[in-house]
Formats: C-alpha cells, structure tokens, sequence
C-alpha cells in the first residue's frame, strides 16, 4: 500500500489489492472516485469541471485481479482494469466476439487504448460516446460490482441507467459476457476515418439461422442519446425474419426518430439520426458476411 | 528522509526516467508531461492538446508509447519511463532519427519527438510495415504541418532499406 500526499490536500491512494481498494473507497466515502487509466478523470480541467485535485482517488490500475481477461466456452470474464488494447489483442482471434474487439481497437487512438481502462470508459458517466457501453449492450453482457456489503451483480442496462446512483464506495470489477452462436458486428462513424470519437455507433449481434433467418438479436446504439441503449422496436421488427440489408436500413430509417440525437460541438442532433440507417445497413451486411 | 520532512508537506514519488531515479515533490495528480518538461527539464515531448489527441507528449511507459499529459505522474512512479531524449546515444541520432534528416522529413518539429517515440516503438515491433500499417500507428500523431506522406516514405524508405 502506498499513499502520495499533494500537500494538505487529498491524497492519491494507490491500492495494491481488490480488498484495499474497497476499503479505501468506504473509508473515503461518499467523495472518493476510483482512478484507473486516469485518461477521462486526468481531461477534468477542459471540461472545466470542478477542481478534481480536490477529489480523494484510489488508484486501482495496478490490482492484478482486475487485470484479467479469462476465456471459457460459457463466457468471457474481463477485468475492470484491462486496457482496451488488451481485451482488443485477446478477444481479436474469437469468431463470436468480433463486435466486442472491434469496439475495443477501434476507440480513440493506439496510445489511449493502451492505458485507458475498460471499467473506467463505463463508469465515465459523461462520456457519451463510448464504444464498449454498445458493444456490451449487444453482447447482453453483466457487470459485477463489489462493495463493502458484498459482491453485486447488474445487467449493463440497468448499470448504464444507474451507474450515477451507485452506491457510494461501490466499485466495477469486471465484465461477464455469455458466449453463444452469435455473430456480432459494430460499426461507428468518426468525423475523420481514426482517432477520434464516434458520432453514432451501432453494435448489432444476431443468431442466424443457415436460410438467414434471425432468431435472436440485439441492437444497441452509442454516442447518439447521453447513455447507450438497445434499440427494441427495430430488434422485434428483425427478428424471426430474414436479415436483409434494405429493409433493416428502411427500418432503421422509419424508427430513428424514437432517438433524440444529442447536441454537442462535434455534430448537432439531427445528423446523428440521420446516418443510424446506413449504420444499421452496415452492421447487418458484417453479419451476413460472416461464417 | 520522509520522517523528516515537515508536517503537509509533499510525499516524494520517485520516478525511474530514462534509467535514473527521480524524485518530485509535484501533487500526484500532475500529468507526467509537466514533470519531465517543467522540473527535469526534458523537454522534447510537448505538451500541445493536454487531452490525448495530438501525441506530441509521448513518451515510453514500460515499454508502450503512452501520452504523457494524461498520466499523472503518482501513477507512474515505479514504471519505467524513457523519453525522446533517450532515443538518441551519446549525442548521435538513432538510425531511425538520421533517416528523417537524410530524408528532410522535419517540418516546425513540435510534432516530431512523439512521432520518434511511436515510430521506434512500432518499427521494433513491425519491422517490415506496409503504408498502411504506417498510417495506422501515427493515428494518435497528429502534425499541423500536415507533413504526412514525406514522413511515411522516409519510414518506409528506413524499414525496407535492405
């Protein structure tokens, strides 16, 4: 365990294991923030959000139990504290999580995805355009968090939807995604073709039957609305039908308005809406084209 | 020494730069890009954008190219940093340096030692690239002088040299 003191400010506590943290974190509760990549809370100042040298961090990135990826024929475990060239470098060889690995390879840039965490992206709460919230969301995936009072377990919806409110002193451990038959694909547009943030992304998973019939899938939409959410009327209207790229676009095209696309200085609202149905194209076209 | 120091004051965090151990009384939560430049006064990286994007401030943290304005130097006491500094030996240029000049490449070089340490990096790992490939490890490297294809032919000029 080690502790740097600022002065007669707050410290940074550098946690050493996954119990320390916890109760490093009850004991600083309710200010104390976890600190991983560092690379969302370290841009504070230019969100000129309040000074966060004031906030108590407990540094988890060095906690080795949060470091883990382990993959099983059930279900993929992935630590909190992996980087997203991490989980990009061992999900990138399995047929069923292509969607998942292209989020992960493809976010920011090469040296951000090496030290920025995959729990810190999801717990980023103002971050609208993260690429992993989406792909979890298609992946049907859960999180596990821990706490004093013990281990917890949330579907990533209802840990996006609550992740504000969490109990404080809680902490995201890792991500549990099911494994299956199941194609996945994402999709994002930048403004330029890398290194910068998506203005819509959709991340698409689907079991396909050999005529192309889709038994099951999930559709999930990032960086549009603040938070990352599936989208279920165009998920009930693809499923038990053919996949077809046309009419999933027309679809896509008719529903977009049950989204409000987010203002902000890289893209207004509106255009957001209007690339979902090429997106939606796209995402079904990779599935297809998948063995 | 700690024990001795006055009641408040700063915890020293010890830093291992370019081989040498470093110490700073800087608030853990200072990016480690101002640490290098303002107190041990290496200043090739630069701090440009402070929000990850342009990759002017890279440097090597245990061996991975990372931006230096995002690591607050309380995290990386106990790594190994290695900065644009230690490219070069004994005042001469690394090959791959010797290679920009031969091929004129530097433009106003506030890009330039990011682009060194990415491209070192990349090239030990990606001995043989295609311009492609090339491309894809300057994503994070942004140059306002826009000299984009006259660097990649001077990599791949370097790395196909044979």
């Amino acid at each position: 365990m080690t502790a740097s003191q600022a002065g007669d400010g707050q410290a940074l506590y550098v946690a050493t294991s996954l119990g320390d943290a916890v109760a490093a974190l009850a004991a600083r509760a309710p200010h104390a923030v976890p600190l991983a990549g560092a690379t969302w809370i370290m841009r504070a100042p230019i969100r000129q959000e309040r000074d966060h040298r004031a906030i108590p961090y407990v540094a988890i990135g060095a906690i080795d139990e949060l470091r883990r990826i382990d993959v099983n024929d059930h279900e993929i475990v992935i630590g909190a504290c992996t980087t997203h060239a991490e989980v990009a470098a061992r999900l990138g060889g399995l047929p069923d999580c292509r969607g998942l690995a292209a989020a992960a390879g493809n976010a920011a840039n090469p040296a951000i995805r090496r030290i920025a965490t995959i729990g810190g992206n999801l717990c980023a709460v103002k971050f609208a355009a993260s690429d992993f919230a989406p792909a979890l969301l298609a992946a049907g995936a859960r999180v596990e968090l821990r706490s004093p009072g013990g281990m917890r377990k949330l579907p990533i919806e209802r840990f996006l939807e609550s992740r504000s409110t969490l109990i404080p002193g809680s902490l995201l451990v890792r991500l549990v995604v099911p494994r299956g038959q199941m194609r996945s694909a994402h999709v994002r547009l930048p403004l330029r073709k890398a290194g910068d943030y998506p203005v819509a992304i959709v991340s698409m998973a689907a079991k396909l039957a050999r005529d192309g019939i889709a038994g099951e899938i999930r559709i999930a939409v990032g960086s549009v609305e603040p938070v990352a959410r599936r989208w279920p009327h165009l998920e009930a209207e693809l499923t038990g039908r053919k996949l077809d790229a046309d009419r999933s676009h027309a679809l896509a095209a008719a529903d977009a308005g049950s989204f409000s696309g987010r203002e902000a200085v890289e893209a207004p609202g509106w255009y957001r809406l209007q690339v979902l149905p090429a997106l939606v194209r796209r995402a079904v076209e990779i599935l297809q084209a998948q063995p | 020494m700690i024990a001795m120091l006055p009641k408040g004051a700063a915890m020293p965090i010890v830093l291992n730069v370019n081989g040498e151990d470093r110490i700073t009384l800087s608030d853990p939560l200072t990016p480690l890009i101002d640490v290098l430049r303002d107190e041990l006064f290496l200043t090739g990286a630069k701090a440009v954008c402070r929000e990850g994007i342009c990759g002017a401030c890279t440097v090597m943290m245990d061996d991975k190219p990372v931006m230096s304005c995002l690591v607050p130097v309380g995290i990386a006491a106990g790594h190994d940093i290695r900065t644009a500094e230690a490219l070069s030996g004994e005042g001469e240029p690394s090959p791959l340096q010797r290679a920009m000049l031969d091929h004129d490449v530097v433009q106003c070089g506030m890009c330039f030692p990011g682009m060194m340490v990415t491209l070192t990096d990349f090239l030990e790992h990606t001995p043989k690239p295609t311009r492609e490939e090339v491309k894809a490890a300057l994503v994070g490297n942004i140059c306002r002088c826009t000299g984009y294809e006259r660097l990649i032919d001077a990599v791949l000029a370097f790395a196909h040299r044979d």
